[in-house]
């Protein structure tokens, strides 16, 4: 599904990612750890293509598709969605209008309440929000957008300990089931906490530091090893 | 004289509207009469209905009202000098059959309906030269839908329009008006109004319409404690210019005021001009002009003046114009939304409404609309 080989991505002329090489099957979800800085949110913007991320060396292929030289757009017409860290504000654009706008109306209804967002759909959208709101909006918005592959950035920072379930449940959910045109779906996760990993099972984990991937295993063994021993790699590696 | 003499006050219907008429008002907020409280609709050159359904609101044609109530003549040219500018000395000479309306609602009426008033110029190259005055008194309350229409034909022609309101001691209106002149039209309106004590006013303007150039100059003057909030929403497509000049004066202890544009170019050139000036002890005054850029070619002009002449006057303003923010546009991409249809959604939510400034029982109709004009305007 994602295909990421010695990829080498630049922001503001200053290299943030170097040989990053990385697989994610259909069906699986990843999870990226690493200290603050150390490139995750660049990875994830990288592989959607948002600026000002610039790939300098390396590929980025979804389904055998090279997606370097394709437009945001075009990225997200491939079924490549991303729930945001910090998303901006839209001023007059409610969460039903943008439904609508995506053509997402009834989806919009059935999910929300799952989320506990069943209140905000005349609400601006990220207008306001708290912390935890905006990530229960950005794990919503994936619904309606319906992607294949999906990158989290984030997506339980800030968030309180029963809505965390909410989002556990849903993040496994969507990477669980298939898309709307019956194709299974991927994702990528970046955590601090591994929270996440209470509510939906991860396949693999890796440990992004420095802009390079410095190790990469079992999740819940690598998330143990962190919180003894930081960022690192295991000896036994 | 004895024509002149108005009709039982509460039934004043001078002519009746075509089909035709009563769809291009309808796509401006207009309503069956008899939904309304009161009516006033001038076409061309003669005032087409003035008419009341309801004891505390009377509606006269402006030249009836001359001669029927001694003191509307002191409410004439009561807020602006015949002489103040040559638009303004046009219509003044035109006063010996003056044109427009008279609206009074009366003493401590808390009138139900909202009373409407349009304007129609229907033929084309027409020139209109208006006068309307309006009379909130004491202690009244009321709700006020306005507009002006043209038939799809008219292209050209010119309306000059001046409006004096004076709202009495504790008087509330929430009014909202909608705009649709010809694409080649050139407009120039003048609108001044006087809230006494105590007096309220929230007001939405929906300014969205093509059209070669329209001038809205606004006046207003707040007496002791009276209230004023108002909310423009403004677009020029090319080929369209619109200056807004609004001045605001909080004349006497705790008065205050909010104004808020919103203004978007596609092309066309918009210039809002706005002066607030804070008189005495206890006014607090704020302006909002926001600006949304969408082609290089076109201008908007935002110019917001603070006078404080008093101490313990508070005034503040903010301002800011510039493109579509990249980051917005990026965040709907990348939910799969193409570019054309991400800036639409942006551009539409710039310029939603706060609702909380329209009347609630004409809010769905409002939303309606403006979502008509947005579609039609751009
Ligand atoms: N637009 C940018 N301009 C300049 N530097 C940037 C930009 N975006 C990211 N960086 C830098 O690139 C590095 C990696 O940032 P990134 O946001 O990918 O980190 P992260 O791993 O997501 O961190 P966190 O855990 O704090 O979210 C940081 O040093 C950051 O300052
Ligand atoms: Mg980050």
């Amino acid at each position: 599904m994602l295909e990421i080989s010695e990829l080498c991505v630049d922001v503001a002329g200053k290299p943030v990612l170097s040989d990053i090489s990385l697989t994610l099957q259909p069906g699986e979800l990843h999870v990226l750890l690493g200290p603050n800085g150390s490139g995750k949110s660049s990875l994830l913007a990288a592989i959607m293509g948002l600026p000002p991320y610039r790939v300098t060396g390396g590929s980025i292929r979804v389904d055998g598709v090279p997606v370097n030289d394709l437009s945001l757009r075009e990225r997200a017409a491939l079924g490549i969605g991303m729930a945001f860290q910090r998303p901006p504000s839209l001023d007059g654009v409610t969460v039903s209008a943008f439904a609508g706008a995506m053509g997402a109306g009834a989806t919009l209804a059935r999910e929300a309440a799952a989320l506990d967002l069943s209140a905000f759909v005349a609400r601006d959208m990220n207008v306001g929000f708290s912390g935890g709101e905006i990530k229960r909006w950005e794990i919503l918005k994936l619904f309606l957008q319906d992607p294949r592959l999906m990158l989290f950035d984030e997506p339980e920072s800030g968030v309180d300990l029963e809505h965390v379930i909410a989002i556990g449940q849903a993040i496994g959910r969507i990477t669980r089931t298939p898309d709307g045109q019956g194709r299974p779906r991927a994702g990528l996760v970046i955590t601090h906490t591994g929270l996440i990993l209470n509510h939906v099972e991860a396949d693999r984990a890796h440990i992004l530091k420095g802009g390079r991937i410095i190790h990469s295993g079992d999740p819940r063994a690598i998330f143990a090893h962190i919180q003894t021993h930081g960022y690192t790699v295991p000896e036994t590696a | 004289m004895d024509d002149l003499t108005p009709q039982p006050k509460d039934t004043q219907l001078l002519g009746d509207l075509t089909n035709a008429e009563r769809d291009m008002l309808h796509d401006v907020g207009f309503e069956d009469e008899a939904t309304r409280a009161g009516t006033s609709i001038l076409a061309d050159h003669e005032m087409r209905v003035a008419l009341s359904n309801d004891p505390g609101v009377e509606i006269l044609p402006l030249n009836v009202a001359l001669k029927t109530y001694d003191f509307v003549q002191s409410l004439m040219f009561g807020l602006v000098d015949p002489e103040e500018n040559e638009h303004i000395r046009l219509v003044a000479e035109h006063m010996h059959d003056p044109l427009g309306h008279f609206i009074w609602v009366k003493p401590g009426a808390k009138v139900k309906l909202p009373v409407q008033s349009f304007s129609l110029l229907e033929t084309p190259q027409g020139r209109q030269f208006t006068h309307d005055i309006t009379l909130i008194d004491e202690g009244a309350e009321v709700e006020m839908v306005s507009g002006s229409a043209v038939p799809g034909n008219v292209q050209k022609g010119r309306h000059i329009s001046i409006g004096e309101s004076y709202m009495r001691k504790g008087a509330r209106c929430t009014s909202v008006t909608v705009e649709h002149w010809g694409p080649e039209m050139e407009v120039y309106s003048y609108g001044y109004s006087q809230l006494d004590e105590g007096a309220s006013s929230t007001s939405t303007a929906i300014m969205m319409s093509p059209i070669r150039h329209h001038t809205s100059r606004s006046v207003s003057t707040l007496a002791a404690g009276a209230k004023s909030a108002s909310q423009a929403i403004v677009f020029a497509p090319e080929g369209t210019e619109r200056v807004l000049a609004t001045e605001t004066r909080l004349a006497a202890a705790g008065a205050t005021s909010q104004d808020i544009a919103r203004m978007v170019s596609a092309g066309g050139t918009i210039v809002n001009d706005a002066v607030l000036i804070g008189d005495a002890v206890r006014t607090n005054g704020f302006l909002g002009c926001d600006g949304l850029k969408l082609r290089d070619a076109g201008e908007i002009r935002a110019v917001p003046q603070l006078r404080a002449r008093a101490e313990g006057t508070q005034l503040s303003h903010e301002a800011s114009v510039g493109m579509i923010d990249g980051e917005k546009l990026n965040y709907l991409m990348a939910s799969g939304m193409d570019e054309d249809a991400a800036r639409d959604l942006i551009v539409q939510g710039f310029l939603e409404l706060d609702k909380g400034h329209v009347p609630a029982d004409l809010t769905a109709r409002i939303e309606e609309i403006v979502a008509k004009a947005k579609s039609g305007g751009m």
